[in-house]
């Protein structure tokens, strides 16, 4: 991996599948959002000793240490930056040098529950902030463009990095390509490589 | 780092225990000379060995388990690259494109999972559009989007729309987009003769950046034209074709991509035409056509030939036979996807001859037949044909008196068409049938478009036609003007005569009846009741349930093939043998 490299950007994502385990998958595209490189794991599934052992730091140690560290270090490419859509997937910050966002996918809500949060003042958007999918306090927000980013509080030098790095993809919808990362990650498991 | 043996581990937690016998501290009295304070000041020493094996320590390793991870690059577009993109104020004019997704679905003849995901993993074509690097005139439909998907990926395959949904703009957008990937950097187009134009117009409209070439002039020009590699798109017609064939082989060209607009010319697998066509070496090819099918499903495995040689083939029932090109072929109706477009209402005029048309049309019949009967086996399908030609000709007008009851009724139409501002178009099959009516229509200053008017002259009749509000009607044959022509500024089309496949009166129809149609379309089918031409009404009928069999999922009635049986029935003649493909 070089800087030389063309402009890419890398989309980190990892699947819960209810028999397989957990299988994450690695998209990295141009700035023209046209796929250079993807990467996929074989299921992860933890045993019982390493859920004793890990406790509640299993879910970081599985997403980002192991899945999301092996991902990224296998690619060729050096993107600008690597995007998730989930939160724990933010583990892999101190694995990687690449600095790591959380897309933070809007989600409508009824106009009273928006009300109730205040969010309705905002025209025709309203930020879901409940519990189960706010943003974690530990957690610094950003725009992007069209798009809402989140970097760890203990990386907050991401959000300066990307926001200066970014700006040729700012209108792109981040969110899209875990689309793509799924139905990749589907296809591959029905052909049995996954 | 080894795979940790978490699942077998089992710890002996159990303490080692070790039984030592202590002397006792107890003394008995020793007979001796000392004293006994000197006897404690000696006291014994005992060890107690407590063992290391008191408790066992375990170290566990935890290390991560090594990952299986499988990996695909797909490598940076290259290759052709436009001259000039698009400027700012350009994309800045483009539409905002709309909130669907159309993504690209491998189809299922690509089997290698890399290849699969390569599509897979593409942008939406939206999203492509929507980058800014790519400006259109006007948006694409959605149903456009899912076509230009469905060609996208393809190395075979058949654009079946129906006549008017944009065929031509599709093919080009796909091209577009596959040049700007980097997947495709030399293409041909063929294309019927008097459609060279209206591509070129074409891809000026929707890739203006993408240089075209229309191949044409003397051998020297060709071959020149031929050889520029500068130039992506190539676009030839289909005759200049088979005289160029030795020139392309010669040159050792290759096409990354051979696009057949008007794709029923190679029905006929034996055909000159068919064989030139295929003979062009190419990575993929696709197929444009409005009806894949207009006589017999042999006319789509004819088209096969081309897409993917022996992968159809004539034995296959009609059910089968869709199943198995179903992916390949994307067929859309208007009244399925462009619910927006204007209706399009059908009136059957059925017209009495007149008693002059009826004598000549009875005398005529009763000569033919007889005629044909006294020749027995030596009559030939052409023989049948010739008679089926002249009574149609009497149908239309009486060569004694020139009366004629279609006339009757379409001059008064005309009239009605002309005075409310309104345009027409009124095809034919024959010329001399034009030319009378255009003698006979003058006062709506017709115009007139068939295969005698000099190829230089014909787009500036249609921009008359468009153009002039004085010009209400053009009269057309089907040969020159039931294709590729766009005419929405007529509301009205008349039908004089019908042809022998109703795939072709489709293609009339919608040169007026397509994308941009102002309002509705009124459709009148002349027929000449107790005539041949109604019994050819019925034939054609029995055709179009041949293309739904295909094409969708009714059942078939009965067995609609147009044998030499049925035609020779036409006359209630007796059939020298066999079945035969019957001329479109």
């Amino acid at each position: 991996m070089t800087r030389d490299d063309p402009a890419s950007l890398g989309f980190l994502t990892v699947l819960e599948h209810e028999q397989l385990g957990l299988v994450g998958g690695y998209l990295i595209l141009n700035t023209a959002g046209r796929p250079l490189e993807f990467h996929c794991t074989a299921p992860v599934k933890p045993n019982r000793a390493q859920e004793i052992l890990f406790g509640p730091t299993l879910e970081s140690y599985l997403y980002g240490e192991q899945i999301g560290q092996a991902l990224i270090t296998k690619s060729d490419l050096l993107p600008l930056a690597v995007c998730t859509d989930i939160e724990r997937v933010l583990s892999v910050r101190p694995y990687v040098s690449l600095p790591v966002a959380l897309v933070v996918r809007d989600v409508e809500v009824s106009p009273s529950e928006a009300v109730a949060t205040g969010a309705a003042s905002v025209p025709g958007t309203y930020w879901r902030i409940d519990a189960a999918h706010r943003a974690s306090d530990h957690l610094t927000q950003f725009a992007l463009g069209t798009n809402r980013l989140a970097v760890s509080a203990g990386h907050i030098a991401d959000r300066d990095t990307i926001t200066a790095s970014l700006t040729e993809v700012a209108t792109f919808d981040l969110g899209e390509p875990f689309e793509r990362i799924r139905e990749a990650v589907e296809e591959a498991h029905k052909t049995n490589h996954v | 780092m080894d795979k940790p043996s978490v699942e077998s581990w089992q710890p002996d937690f159990s303490l080692s225990t070790t039984t030592v016998a202590l002397p006792s501290l107890v003394q008995p009295a020793l007979e001796t000379p000392w004293p006994a304070d000197v006897l404690r000041s000696q006291p014994s020493v005992y060890s107690l060995p407590l063992g290391s094996n008191l408790a066992a320590a375990v170290s566990l390793k935890i290390a991560p388990p090594k990952l299986k991870i499988e990996s695909y690059r797909f490598g940076m577009p290259s290759a052709w690259r436009a001259p000039a993109q698009a400027t700012p104020a350009e994309v800045a004019a483009s539409p905002c494109p709309p909130k669907t997704r159309t993504r690209i679905e491998p189809p299922s003849d690509v089997v290698k999972l890399e290849d699969r995901l390569f599509y897979l993993l593409q942008p939406s074509l939206e999203a492509l559009i929507g980058d800014c690097s790519l400006s259109f005139p006007a948006h694409p439909f959605g149903y456009q989007f899912e076509g230009i998907a469905f060609l996208y990926p393809r190395y075979a395959a058949v654009l079946a729309d129906e006549m008017g949904l944009g065929k031509t703009m599709q093919a080009i957008t796909a091209v577009r987009l596959l040049l700007h990937a980097g997947e495709l950097s030399t293409v041909l187009l063929v294309c019927p003769k008097p459609l060279v134009t209206n591509w070129q117009r074409e891809f000026a409209h929707w890739a203006a950046e993408v240089p075209t070439v229309a191949i044409e002039g003397d051998r020297t020009r060709r071959r020149w034209q031929w050889e520029q590699d500068d130039v992506p798109v190539k676009i030839a017609n289909y005759e200049l074709l088979q005289r160029d064939r030795k020139v392309i082989a010669e040159l050792g060209l290759h096409f990354d991509l051979v696009v057949l607009d008007e794709a029923q010319r190679i029905k006929n697998r034996s055909s000159a035409t068919s064989q030139c066509v295929r003979s062009i070496p190419r990575r993929r090819g696709w197929a444009l056509t409005g009806t894949p099918v207009e006589n017999s499903p042999r006319d789509l495995v004819g088209i096969f030939e081309f897409l993917s040689p022996g992968y159809l083939h004539d034995e296959m029932k009609p059910r089968k036979m869709g199943k198995a090109a179903a992916d390949f072929i994307c067929r859309r109706t208007k009244d399925k996807v462009l619910t927006e477009l204007p209706p399009k209402m059908f009136r059957d005029a059925e017209v009495e001859l007149t008693s002059s048309q009826r004598a000549s049309y009875e005398l005529a019949e009763k000569e033919g037949v007889v005629r044909l009967t006294e020749m027995g086996d030596e009559a030939t399908i052409q023989h049948v044909f010739e008679l089926v030609l002249r009574l149609k000709q009497i149908c239309n007008f009486d060569p004694a008196s020139g009366e004629s009851s279609k006339f009757e009724r379409l001059a008064a139409d005309i009239n009605e068409v002309a005075a409310s501002g309104r345009k027409a178009l009124v095809f034919s099959q024959w010329v001399a049938t034009l030319e009378t009516l255009a003698a006979r229509l003058k006062r709506a200053r017709p115009l007139l478009y068939h295969g005698k008017i000099p190829p230089a002259k014909r787009d500036g009749i249609l921009d008359e036609f468009r153009n002039d509000p004085k010009r209400h009607v053009m009269l057309l044959s089907y040969g020159a003007g039931g294709t590729g022509l766009n005419l929405q500024c007529s509301e009205y089309v008349f039908l004089y005569d019908r042809w022998w496949n109703p795939a072709v009166e489709d293609q009339a129809i919608n040169r007026a009846h397509r994308i941009g149609a102002a309002g509705p379309v009124t459709v009148t089918r002349f027929l000449a009741l107790e005539t041949i031409e109604q019994r050819i009404d019925q034939i054609l009928r029995e055709k179009r349930e041949i293309f739904d069999t295909i094409f969708t999922d009714a059942e078939p009635t009965q067995h609609t093939g147009l044998t030499q049986k049925e035609v020779f029935g036409l006359f209630q003649l007796r059939c020298p043998n066999g079945p035969i493909d019957v001329a479109a």
